[in-house]
């Protein structure tokens, strides 16, 4: 494997956090300072060594995987940041060793006594530039996991790392606006309710003019059934337009009792690459928006990191979930018993088990204008392990379904590049190159619509394909369902 | 007796022994005093302790993980680990059990050592390959070739010796027995075996310090220990703490206007 010593990615680094972000966010040292000009406090190494101290205290994994990896190179071809850049750094062993070189020198007795010999390196501000640029080149997709012999996960270890970053007052922009936007305003894009609504009668104007039938999508509902949580983009139009309009189709011809939220409009969840605190603060909006609107359990839309935190870690953060019930369908009647301490269902199971009892009037001939091929994201796929249902929709949904390169597919997917924070104009040439083989990939099915279940996906490969000159649309699984969905 | 000979007959053993053993406990205890915050296994994976322990199984006895991922380094590692399983047992049959030969059979003695060749070829491939392949030298430190080199050249004198009758297993088996009885009888003065024997005991000291304790690491692996089930059984983190968010009253003041739009009290029907 060829590596280019030139470390062609370091010139990409995610901007700035703005100020006034901080200040909301009540991040630690808000002040100006830029990708280029850190402006750290004075005492910096001081924090960063404590905070570190913290973090390997904090989780067994992170401390277990800088303790027992071999340096085997399993991992080293895995990334698609290092495959499209051939930057080491970018190499997940390479990424991990920039962390675990400065924890072996001050945490480790050989480190301390041996130093360079292991490996061990001082922390020094060079250190803390090659962290902001390549622990941000990491998209905790942990396609890298899958193949290290001892499930050594690059992304636990960037979640501590990052938590360091912050502490010394370094977040990128791109993570920031969102958060802050989504802690204030009520989601990542900073849709206010009245636009909300707007967006919201706009569908419905277009379910109308499409199918003749009225639809009325009830928002902020006490006592509905069912909270129904997209990703905001979902509201914003472009790729995630079609998934949006496929749900409410779909609910509407089951008659199904729910809502959606204002208040807890965001399913995403951008504190999830930052850190704990403002990912379990985003969380429990929608938490406590169950709890005000009285419904029995909550449905989540399509998006990946969203159901990291849902699947992963909202019922560790935000539980005990006992005042919503264990999610039934009320159409088919089955008990989701996988979800029944979270309480919270991924729309593709709902709708993959409303096809499997007949309850969809189908007709997947409105969908033959597509040869269907299907990306799985990074989240639904190896966190989740939501691989088979999603496929199974698309296989009732429409006639022409293709499988992607099984290397670049399933547990083993190549992610879309822009997770992670990566998702911002900067980066767009480092993600063009990292995407390229699951480009390569997604060209040999020969497909021209590429089906996903993730905001971030839809957002990130509109881009690539208007980049490559692709032919190919993106859109939403539930896009094609609400295509297909028959009313008579 | 050669006050040398003392030390690495009659001490160091001693001490490299419990190092290990001392060492890896404390390594494990370690571990596990850290709490786990989350439940994050890598899908596919099982929801059943069963389909944990089949993994985890699969991981160690066939490196399926490895495998998956990179088919030349999976045969050059796999042999070099089977070859040390092997080499361990007989050495702790020849040892302490040497009758036990007589069960298995003697053709199996003479068959380890063909097992010692293939320990010291895939040795020398991961050596080579570390030195060759640009990605896997970029992330080897110095650390990384010596121990390769450290147990090249213990397998290599342990190859030698048996090859060429250099040494007496009967009078080192003695030996280690007086050792195991804590009441040792001078080692068997051949230069040979002294030299493996003290790179042994580095060894045997390194291991606990070094990335060797993935030997029993690899089984507190969240990633792989854990059963996928985090929505259907709270997983409980202990050093969680409460945040602060904006509340819905908070927010209904905020934007009170634009929700009255909606609906009353924001509602929409």
């Amino acid at each position: 494997m060829k590596i280019d010593m030139s470390f062609p990615a370091r010139k990409y680094k995610l901007y700035a956090t703005w100020k006034r972000d901080m200040e909301i966010m009540k991040l630690p040292f808000p002040r100006e300072w830029s990708h280029t000009q850190f402006n750290l406090p004075p005492n910096w190494r001081e924090i960063a060594l404590k905070k570190m101290d913290e973090v390997v205290k904090k989780f067994r994994s992170v401390k277990l995987f800088l303790d027992i990896c071999v340096k085997c190179g399993a991992c080293t071809d895995k990334c698609p940041f290092f495959l499209g850049t051939l930057d080491p750094n970018n190499m997940p062993v390479a990424r991990q060793d920039l962390f675990r070189s400065v924890y072996k020198r001050y945490f480790t007795l050989t480190g301390r006594v041996f130093r360079g010999l292991v490996g061990a390196e001082e922390l020094t501000e060079e250190t803390v530039e090659l962290w902001y640029t390549y622990f941000y080149q990491c998209s905790q997709c942990r396609r890298c996991s899958v193949f290290c012999p001892y499930g050594i996960d690059t992304a636990e270890i960037m979640i501590a790392a990052r938590e360091v970053l912050t502490a010394i007052g370094l977040s990128p922009r791109s993570l920031t606006e969102a958060i802050a936007k989504c802690e204030t305003i009520g989601n990542h894009m900073g849709i206010p309710p009245a636009a909300l609504l707007s967006a919201i009668q706009f569908a419905e104007e277009e379910i109308k003019e499409e199918t003749g039938i009225e639809v009325k999508v009830p928002i902020n509902k006490k006592g509905a059934e069912i909270l129904y949580v997209p990703p905001s983009a979902d509201f914003f139009g472009g790729p995630h337009w079609g998934t949006l309009k496929g749900a409410i189709k779909m609910f509407h011809q089951i008659g199904l009792d729910y809502t959606i939220s204002t208040y807890a409009s965001e399913g995403g969840n951008f504190g999830t690459w930052l850190g704990y605190e403002h990912m379990k603060k985003i969380n429990k909006k929608l938490v406590e928006e169950a709890r005000r609107l009285g419904v029995k359990w909550i449905l989540g839309g399509e998006c990946g990191h969203m159901w990291r935190v849902i699947h992963a870690f909202m019922d560790t953060m935000n539980g005990p979930l006992d005042f919503l019930e264990e999610p039934v369908s009320p159409i088919t009647g089955t008990k989701f018993e996988h979800a029944a301490s979270t309480k919270m269902v991924h729309i593709c199971e709902f709708t993959a088990d409303l096809i499997k009892h007949g309850k969809l009037k189908l007709n997947p001939d409105a969908n033959n204008q597509y040869i269907v091929t299907y990306h799985d994201s990074c989240n639904p796929a190896r966190v989740m392990g939501l691989i088979e249902e999603p496929r199974y929709i698309l296989k009732n949904v429409c006639r022409n379904y293709v499988e992607l390169d099984p290397n670049v597919n399933r547990e083993k997917t190549i992610c879309c590049c822009a997770g992670g924070g990566l998702l911002a104009d900067e980066t767009i040439e480092l993600r063009l190159k990292a995407i390229r083989p699951k480009i390569e990939a997604i060209k040999r099915t020969g497909a021209n619509f590429l089906a996903c279940i993730c905001a971030i996906d839809k957002a990130a490969f509109t881009e690539y394909f208007e980049h490559y000159k692709l032919p190919i649309t993106v859109g939403g699984v539930h896009e094609l369902v609400g295509n297909a969905l028959v009313f008579d | 007796m050669d006050p040398l000979i003392f030390i690495i007959g009659y001490i160091t053993p001693y001490i490299a022994f419990f190092t290990l053993i001392l060492g890896l406990m404390y390594r494990v205890v370690r571990w596990l005093s850290i709490p786990v915050p989350f439940r994050l296994p890598v899908a596919p994976a099982p929801i059943t302790y069963t389909g944990v322990l089949k993994g985890m199984s699969l991981d160690f006895f066939a490196f399926r993980s490895l495998l998956k991922g990179n088919k030349k380094l999976w045969i050059g590692g796999y042999v070099f680990h089977v070859a040390l399983a092997i080499t361990l047992i007989s050495h702790i049959i020849n040892v302490y059990f040497h009758e036990l030969w007589a069960v298995i059979g003697y053709g199996w003695y003479e068959a380890v050592l063909y097992s010692g060749i293939f320990f010291l070829a895939a040795l020398s491939f991961l050596l080579v390959r570390r030195i060759v392949l640009p990605n896997v030298r970029y992330i080897s430190k110095l650390s990384d070739y010596i121990i390769l080199i450290l147990l090249i050249t213990i397998v290599f004198l342990g190859v030698y010796m048996r090859s060429f009758g250099l040494v007496d297993v009967a009078s080192v088996s003695e030996y280690m027995h007086s050792l195991l009885m804590f009441n040792p009888i001078p080692p068997p003065g051949n230069i040979w075996f002294l030299t493996h024997y003290v790179l042994a005991q580095i060894l045997f000291i390194y291991i606990p310090f070094s990335k060797v304790s993935h030997l029993i690491g690899w089984i507190l692996a969240t990633t792989r220990n854990m059963r996928n089930i985090t929505r259907w059984r709270r997983h409980v983190n202990p050093w969680d703490y409460p945040v602060e968010v904006i509340t819905w009253d908070e927010y209904y003041q905020k934007f009170k206007d634009e929700l009255e739009a909606i609906g009353p009290g924001g509602e929409r029907r």
